[in-house]
């Protein structure tokens, strides 16, 4: 180390700085570089994508796109011909490959029901965790650290695991294949996550303003509703967004009890295939409309990120 | 006076069974089941790894109700 | 307070005992108390709100408390129950109509008995153990390296944090793609740094480097995790510390042998063990980039137990082998939630 100047670890010296700020750059830039893959590959053609070496410039086409949002059949040059002119671009790209588009893919529902089994279930864990997180901060539980730890030690069971009942409890409620039965389960995921989080929080905000909302005449619950959870809103849409990401991301359940009408994105992008294989801009396309959500999250959460992944343990 | 003894805490609670000492004891159970879940070397280690780890498990569960 | 039975006028004891509190402690309640006399006139109460004032405190706890706690009884205690009731016959679930008979404690003998899952194990243990290793000594070294503070590291952090907060199953299938032999852009990039052909690298088909395709991207994803912790440990040193070790003119290398490191263990720890637990349950990622092949020389433990109680329909022993894996997950909790306690009194 450099024996130099006034050295200290509290200031780091310009140098180190720099040298720190080259190797981190590096590696972020490395990190992306998949993620940019997955981008550029949704814009590329289908042959550009398998091109070796790997195609770095080429030219932008929205094949993957229409790929991903229909299905398509191989037809005759005649058949084709036959037709009248196309009528949009995914049309006459599609044609350019003789093929015709056949109807649209799965894709579209299956969108929709990530979004509808994301958000009911990040609206009933955040409800029910903000009522829990309350009654744990504010009252006097019995046995309190040990139903914390049992609403926590939930969120470690393997899914698999518990996928096998789930399976089983489900198919003798009819709740298998629906999304009011994958909304349950990933409620009860992420409530674990919600009680942490939001105890946190609350815990943050100094009682005596609900003491003195109660002095003023308000019962306990208007004094929560009116004083707690108006100081909350950043925490519980904190703690909302690590519900929705989890909820968004989820897999390995999905994959095991819905198969059709309530199966979401993630299992259904690995199901896109092409004629000879998996059509890799048709997946790219679709991961990308799948993750911009989540790169948008992350930057809106990137303060209070540390505290989401320890369950509110550290506080920064 | 004749005490011999030091003045000992309020509690009548055995040093030894203090829950900071047992709950390493037991942290150490459920690692050594881990070792033995996860080594290349002997089938029957493997074999015992599962009642190593629920022992140590029940074990963290009940010390971690005695007092500090 | 004596004549405590009867409330006067609308007010219970609960809310005197809090008017107690509140003077005592409070800046605010006093302030708030002025306004006391014409609030009191406003508040006449609504009908909803006269029930809902009979509720004590107490009920309100439960009231709130247990809504989640019936929940999770549902949705995972009872499932659980179920399963190591099951783990103890030889129920198959696409057979409901056969007897189910009790097999007592065969199911756990023949799985702790058996070598394919203590292989499968081996395996989980070969992941776990490297992606611990990578993930913490990358991920300390880059908040070590963060930590220096330098122009637009922010930003930088940001980007580095990006990778694990996507879904591991859609960014795992994509990695098959890039893991293509020949047309993929990881193979075209280590042959282009390597000089070995870019169809020989066959990162998901060849025996010998199938386990580490699985290393990489899970370390790929999940680094930027345990730099995050140990980033909020490096910051959780106090300055005076190395101020005096300034003075006591220890070395660079001293300092970090003895104050970072020991004072940012608490945090690795945290990071180790719940990377740890997750990585030992680890599905989504490994089934999408080799469902466990070729072979079966990425078969971590959950893709056995998907294999056994999804495709061989064995639910009974499948559920054994599950009551097995939660064990040894529940075990490792009790540790992290320790382990989170600790830091917690930081």
């Amino acid at each position: 180390m450099s024996l130099t100047t006034a050295h200290s670890v509290v200031a780091p010296s310009a140098n180190s700085k720099r040298i720190a700020g080259a190797i981190i750059i590096a590696y972020a830039l490395i990190s992306i570089v998949p993620l940019l893959w997955i981008f550029a590959t949704s814009f590329k053609t289908p042959p550009d994508s398998i091109a070796y070496p790997p195609k770095i410039l080429f030219q932008p086409s929205l094949e993957g796109y229409c790929n991903l949002f229909t299905t398509r059949t191989r037809q005759t040059p005649e058949y084709i011909n036959s037709l009248g002119p196309a009528t949009t671009f995914c049309d006459e790209t599609t044609r350019k490959r003789n093929m015709v588009i056949a109807g649209p893919s799965n894709f579209l529902p299956r969108f929709v029901n990530s979004l509808i089994i994301a958000f009911g279930s990040t609206f009933c864990a955040v409800f029910l965790g903000t009522l829990s997180a309350y009654g744990f901060s504010r009252f006097k539980v019995p046995l309190a650290d040990d139903l914390l730890f049992f609403i926590l030690s939930t969120r470690f069971m393997p899914p698999i695991a518990v996928a096998i009942p789930i399976y089983l409890m489900y198919r003798e409620l009819g709740l298998s294949d629906t999304a009011l039965g994958m909304i349950l389960l990933y409620t009860a995921v992420n409530v674990s996550l919600a009680v942490w989080l939001l105890k946190g929080f609350i815990d943050e905000i100094p009682r005596e303003y609900e003491e003195a909302a109660m002095i003023d005449g308000y019962t306990r619950l208007q004094a929560f509703w009116r004083t707690v959870l108006p100081q909350a809103t950043t925490g519980i849409a904190a703690t909302a967004i690590f519900c929705l990401i989890f909820a968004w991301n989820e897999y390995a359940f999905a994959a095991l009890l819905t198969s059709g009408t309530a199966q979401t994105a993630p299992p259904f992008i690995p199901t896109i295939i092409g004629e000879g294989g998996q059509d890799w801009p048709a997946v790219a396309a679709g991961t990308t409309i799948f993750l911009v959500p989540i790169l948008v999250f992350t930057i809106l959460l990137r303060k209070q990120l540390l505290r989401g992944i320890t369950f509110g343990a550290v506080r920064k | 006076m004749s005490m011999t003894k030091p003045v000992k805490r309020k509690s009548r609670w055995p040093a030894w069974a203090r829950r900071g000492l047992m709950e390493n004891i037991a942290t150490a159970l459920i690692a050594l089941g881990f070792l033995m879940l996860f080594q290349p070397f002997a089938l029957s280690l493997y074999t015992y790894s599962f009642i190593t780890m629920l022992a140590g498990t029940v074990m963290f569960i009940i010390v971690s109700k005695f007092p500090e | 307070m004596t004549a405590r039975p009867v409330p006067p006028l609308a007010r219970d004891a609960v809310q005197i005992n809090s008017i107690v509190e509140t003077i005592q402690v409070t800046e605010v309640g006093l302030t708030m108390l002025n306004r006391t006399a014409d609030s009191v006139a406003r508040a006449t109460p609504e009908p909803l709100a006269r029930k809902v004032r009979g509720i004590s405190d107490k009920g309100l706890a439960w009231l709130f408390i247990s809504p989640t706690i019936l929940l999770l009884l549902a949705i995972n205690i009872f499932p659980l129950f179920w399963a190591i009731y099951l783990s103890f016959t030889n129920y198959r679930a696409n057979r409901p109509g056969e007897v189910v008979k009790n097999l007592g404690f065969a199911n756990y003998q023949r799985i702790l008995g058996d070598k394919d899952i203590w292989i499968a194990m081996q395996t989980t243990a070969h992941f776990v153990f490297w992606t611990i290793l990578l993930q913490t000594v990358i991920g300390f070294t880059l908040a070590w390296l963060i930590d220096r503070k330098f122009r637009g590291h922010a930003f930088w952090t940001t980007i580095i944090l990006v990778p694990m907060m996507l879904s591991p199953a859609v960014v795992g299938n994509f990695w098959r793609f890039l893991y293509e032999p020949q047309i993929g852009l990881f193979a075209y990039a280590i042959s282009f740094v390597t000089g070995i052909p870019a169809t020989h690298i066959e990162m998901l088909s060849n025996v010998s480097l199938a386990p580490w395709s699985i290393v990489i991207v899970d370390t790929w994803m999940w680094t930027p995790y345990v730099m995050l912790i140990c980033l909020a440990g490096l910051r959780s040193i106090p300055e005076y510390i190395y101020e005096a070790a300034e003075v006591d003119r220890a070395s660079n290398w001293r300092q970090f042998w003895s104050i970072t490191l020991p004072m940012a263990l608490p945090f690795i720890m945290l990071a180790v063990l719940f990377r740890g637990i997750e990585n030992f349950k680890m599905f989504d990622m490994v089934n999408l980039l080799t469902g466990g092949g070729p072979g079966s020389t990425t078969e971590v433990a959950s893709i056995t137990l998907k294999r056994q109680a999804f495709e061989s329909w064995r639910t009974g022993y499948s559920s054994a082998f599950a009551i097995i894996l939660f064990v040894a997950v529940f075990g490792l909790a009790n540790i992290y939630v320790k382990a989170l306690n600790k830091v917690k009194q930081r």
